[in-house]
């Protein structure tokens, strides 16, 4: 039994490991072709390797500087919001959205955040969910070496040690499992959208003939609310509220 | 004109000639039966008789000009003794053509004695204007009137004698390629003077006057037609276009004099002193007849540079040039300068040469170029030269590149851009002595960084760090197998640590641990005991609770436990003197009332009390 689970893995990660390797030598393919400026061929095989099915924040940021160089400034926020929801913290990516959001048409200001959930979610912005992950298995290593300092360290000191350390393991595995947990949320539901169509009008509700309430442009970031019949109820960053037709944007 | 005089003459000197013939009375026309367009010309009806009613026919297609103006005379002539009287009337009309055709004019008549004579009706044709009595004819200005006023009688220049031309190098050019335009005088008659009295505007040119100012006319004969002319270049401009499609340039007008001989005397007087004296021998008889000129109006075609395949450093040169560049040394420290000398030579408006820009690094303090001009003129129009000195001090050591500096034209000939370029130099710069150093004050070095630009971050290369997508780390099988093998691995470590000290329960550090564990266990032994008021055995008890304590606290074999090994240990193990001795005490109270029995129950209470104190004093201090 035990002989065959272990072909079994050594099959899976071989062929893993040679998809991987193709993958790879596409990467850097596309990464030429960039460095050429030839960003129209680099998006091609960039594009090849998102159609594998894999994902990271490096070939996301690649991609999304391609669309920019292109000036397709929409798809390039929209590489690089998904960048982002990998890992909050990438600097690169931050840096370049932030650019990218200046070419865009509509500037809107946000609806200041209260301290809180500012500073929560700069918190969690820290590291990326993966990285919390990690972060709380070290920490619940860390737990388990302080209750065992505890129960069985003959010193007074250490024990006392042991027992408060085991007090702030324990807050920081829950706090970074509640982190990691959000962050494996947002990344499964994809309740983020950017703006693909030129202009759009948003609806007061999800029909045609309703009253026009705003307008957007190509590549302004919302977020839906809810979906009705192919029309998605959307907020923007200011607040305001209105429905947009779905095809109108690119869910992420 | 001397047609008209002529004609004139001849009718004065042979009209009446005809008149003796005939005695009926005539009404005879004459006129040119051939005119110009514009030309004045004279028609004049002579009648024999004395008439009265005179009816002039309508001129259709000219203009009267005036008339008519009538004149008599009579003669009466002897001849061999019979005598005949003349009469002549005449009536002349001043025409001017204005259309060219054929003119049908009808009869004139006159009353003569109650008859009426006509003319014969007869045709005149009027052909297209050929230039030649512009002039005379003068009326385009009143410039012109005065002077034909003046030179009413004189002779005039006619229009194929002298006249002003302009001409083109190219009738065609692009947008910045140069034009020669040469002015020529063709003339047959002597010219005393020139003057220009009105410049073309060139209105969309860039022009250059390059005509020989030295103040004498070159000349030279030319042929046009057959005919000699003695011509002489007046003025000679370059032309650049700038601007593209049909371009019109106004003619230029020049005011000349010409010296004409004149026979007017001859004609209008038979008398013999006149004609000797009016012989241009003896008298000067030349007129200057001043005369405006105006060159022709011509029509360029500027064609725009194609955009197919301009080159990026294309800043509008057009012509054929070399180009060469030059840096005075590569090696040099800090603060001393640099000198890039950028020639470009050839043919072409050298003037207005943009001439290109080497790239300085930013940390190059760059001066404006000096830029000089030498220009030359030859058949082929502007020639010249053009020198740019770029002078740059590097304030920073290091070594720099300055690419390569490009220089592209178009070559109108064959239709194609050229680029010419210089080798990229590679500059060394040391740190020199500068000012920066010596004197008391120490300067900083220190600046600013300079941003040049901002772009967005580069792609991020190597490792792609690939992974299936929506693959979550937390919350997978291997996230809970993580924390799952942390937690066995605990249970584990603990289980393991709980066999090996079961099975090393009795060494030392066992002992020692379970102590005080065990001593309360006896203590709580001999308090039943007490309780009981069974003395023998609460002695018992008690004993084995301190001293086994203390045995296991110590380390201390049982075979070598006695009062001095353990007051030995304890003051090796720097337990205060205070607890010692209290412990031997307690000890020794102990061992007293267990083999000397019957002491009170206080005793017992007591000795509980000391025991219980000094072994939790003890597990404090040990």
């Amino acid at each position: 039994m035990k002989r065959y689970t272990l072909l079994i893995l050594v099959t899976f990660f071989s062929f893993a490991g040679r998809a991987q390797q193709g993958a790879n030598d596409w990467f850097e393919q596309a990464n030429a072709a960039y460095n050429m400026g030839n960003y129209d061929s680099a998006r091609i095989v960039y594009e090849k390797i998102l159609a594998t099915e894999v994902e990271s924040v490096p070939l996301y940021l690649n991609l999304g500087n391609t669309y920019y160089k292109m000036h397709e400034y929409p798809m390039a926020i929209y590489y690089y919001e998904k960048a982002l929801k990998l890992d909050p913290s990438n600097e690169d990516v931050q840096t370049n959205l932030a650019i990218a959001n200046h070419a865009i048409v509509d500037k809107i200001e946000p609806v200041p955040q209260s301290f809180i959930v500012r500073g929560w979610r700069n918190a969690r912005a820290s590291l990326s969910g993966d990285q919390w992950a990690w972060c709380s298995i070290v920490f619940f290593a860390l737990l388990l070496v302080s209750v065992f300092l505890f129960m069985r360290s003959r010193k007074m000191g250490v024990r006392k040690l042991g027992f408060f350390a085991g007090i702030v393991f324990l807050l920081a595995f829950v706090l970074s499992v509640i982190f990691a947990a959000q962050l494996k949320h947002a990344s499964e539901i994809q309740d983020q959208a950017i703006i693909m169509a030129p202009t759009v009008t948003v609806k007061s509700s999800p029909n045609e003939a309703s009253v026009d309430l705003f307008v957007l442009h190509e590549g302004t970031k919302v977020t839906v609310l809810e979906t009705s019949n192919g029309w998605n109820k959307v907020k923007i960053a200011n607040g305001s509220v209105g429905w947009l037709e779905v095809d109108k944007m690119l869910s992420f | 004109m001397k047609k008209i005089l002529r004609s004139l003459l001849f009718i004065v000197c042979f009209a009446p000639l005809s008149l003796w013939a005939q005695d009926d009375p005539t009404l005879i026309v004459s006129t040119k039966k051939q005119v110009m367009v514009g030309e004045r010309f004279q028609v004049v009806f002579e009648a024999n008789a004395e008439g009265k009613n005179f009816q002039a026919p309508t001129f259709n297609g000219f203009t009267v000009l005036g008339g008519p103006f009538t004149s008599s005379s009579s003669s009466f002539s002897m001849v061999n003794g019979s005598m005949s009287h003349t009469v002549k009337n005449s009536y002349t009309f001043a025409l001017q053509a204005n259309q060219e055709g054929t003119f049908h004019i009808g009869s004139a008549s006159l009353n003569v004695k109650g008859t009426k004579v006509n003319s014969e009706p007869f045709d005149i044709k009027v052909i297209p204007d050929d230039g030649s009595h512009a002039a005379p004819t003068g009326g385009s200005g009143s410039n012109n009137q005065g002077q034909s006023q003046q030179n009413t009688n004189d002779p005039q220049v006619s229009g194929k004698d002298l006249f002003l031309r302009v001409i083109p190098s190219k009738k065609s050019a692009y947008v910045g390629e140069q034009i020669v335009l040469t002015y020529k005088l063709y003339t047959k008659v002597p010219v005393s003077s020139v003057s220009m009295s009105k410049m073309p505007s060139y209105a969309g040119f860039w022009t250059k006057d390059i005509s020989d100012n030295s103040g004498t006319l070159r000349q030279s004969s030319e042929y046009i037609n057959g005919i000699e002319y003695t011509s002489a270049e007046v003025n000679k401009v370059i032309i650049v276009p700038q601007r593209s499609g049909k371009l019109m340039l106004d003619p230029m007008t020049l005011e000349c004099v010409a010296q004409v001989r004149t026979e007017r005397n001859n004609s209008r007087s038979m008398d013999p002193f006149d004609v000797f004296f009016n012989d241009p021998f003896f008298n000067r008889n030349i007129v200057n007849v001043k005369k405006e000129l105006t060159s022709q109006t011509i029509n360029l075609e500027v064609k725009n540079l194609p955009e197919n395949g301009k080159p990026a450093s294309f800043a509008g040169a057009v012509g054929n040039y070399n180009f060469k560049s030059d840096i005075d040394k590569t090696e040099l420290s800090t603060n001393e300068a640099v000198t890039i000398t950028l020639t470009v030579s050839g043919t072409g408006n050298v003037e207005l040469l943009q001439m290109p820009t080497p790239v300085f690094p930013p940390d190059f303090e760059v001066y404006d170029p000096k830029i000089t001009t030498s220009t030359d003129v030859s058949s082929q129009g502007l020639t010249g030269t053009k020198k740019a000195e770029y002078l740059a001090i590097p304030r920073r050591a290091g070594s720099f590149t300055i690419p390569a500096i490009e220089f592209s034209y178009f070559n109108p000939s064959n239709e194609s851009y050229q680029t010419l370029s210089s080798e990229p130099y590679e500059i060394q710069v040391e740190k020199g002595t500068g000012s920066d150093e010596g004197g008391g004050i120490f300067a900083s070095n220190q600046e600013d960084i300079k941003y040049l630009g901002s772009d967005i971050r580069h792609i991020m290369t190597g490792n792609a760090h690939l992974k299936p997508m929506h693959s979550v780390f937390f919350g997978s099988a291997a996230y809970y197998v993580a924390l799952l093998v942390l937690l066995a691995l605990f249970v584990v470590l603990l289980f393991v640590l709980k066999k090996r000290e079961q099975l090393t329960q009795d060494t030392a550090a066992n002992r020692n641990r379970k102590a005080d564990k065990v001593a309360r266990g006896r203590l709580k032994n001999a308090y039943q005991h007490l309780k009981a008021k069974d003395q023998e055995k609460f002695y018992v008890e008690m004993s084995q609770a301190l001293w086994g304590y203390i045995a296991d606290k110590l380390g201390i074999e049982r075979s070598k436990l006695s009062m001095d090994t353990v007051s030995e240990t304890m003051k090796s193990k720097n337990v205060p003197d205070e607890l010692t001795q209290q412990f031997i005490d307690t000890l020794n109270s102990c061992e007293f009332a267990r083999f000397a029995p019957g002491s009170a129950e206080e005793k017992m209470d007591d000795l509980y009390q000391r025991g219980i104190d000094v072994i939790s004093k003890a597990e404090k201090v040990l």
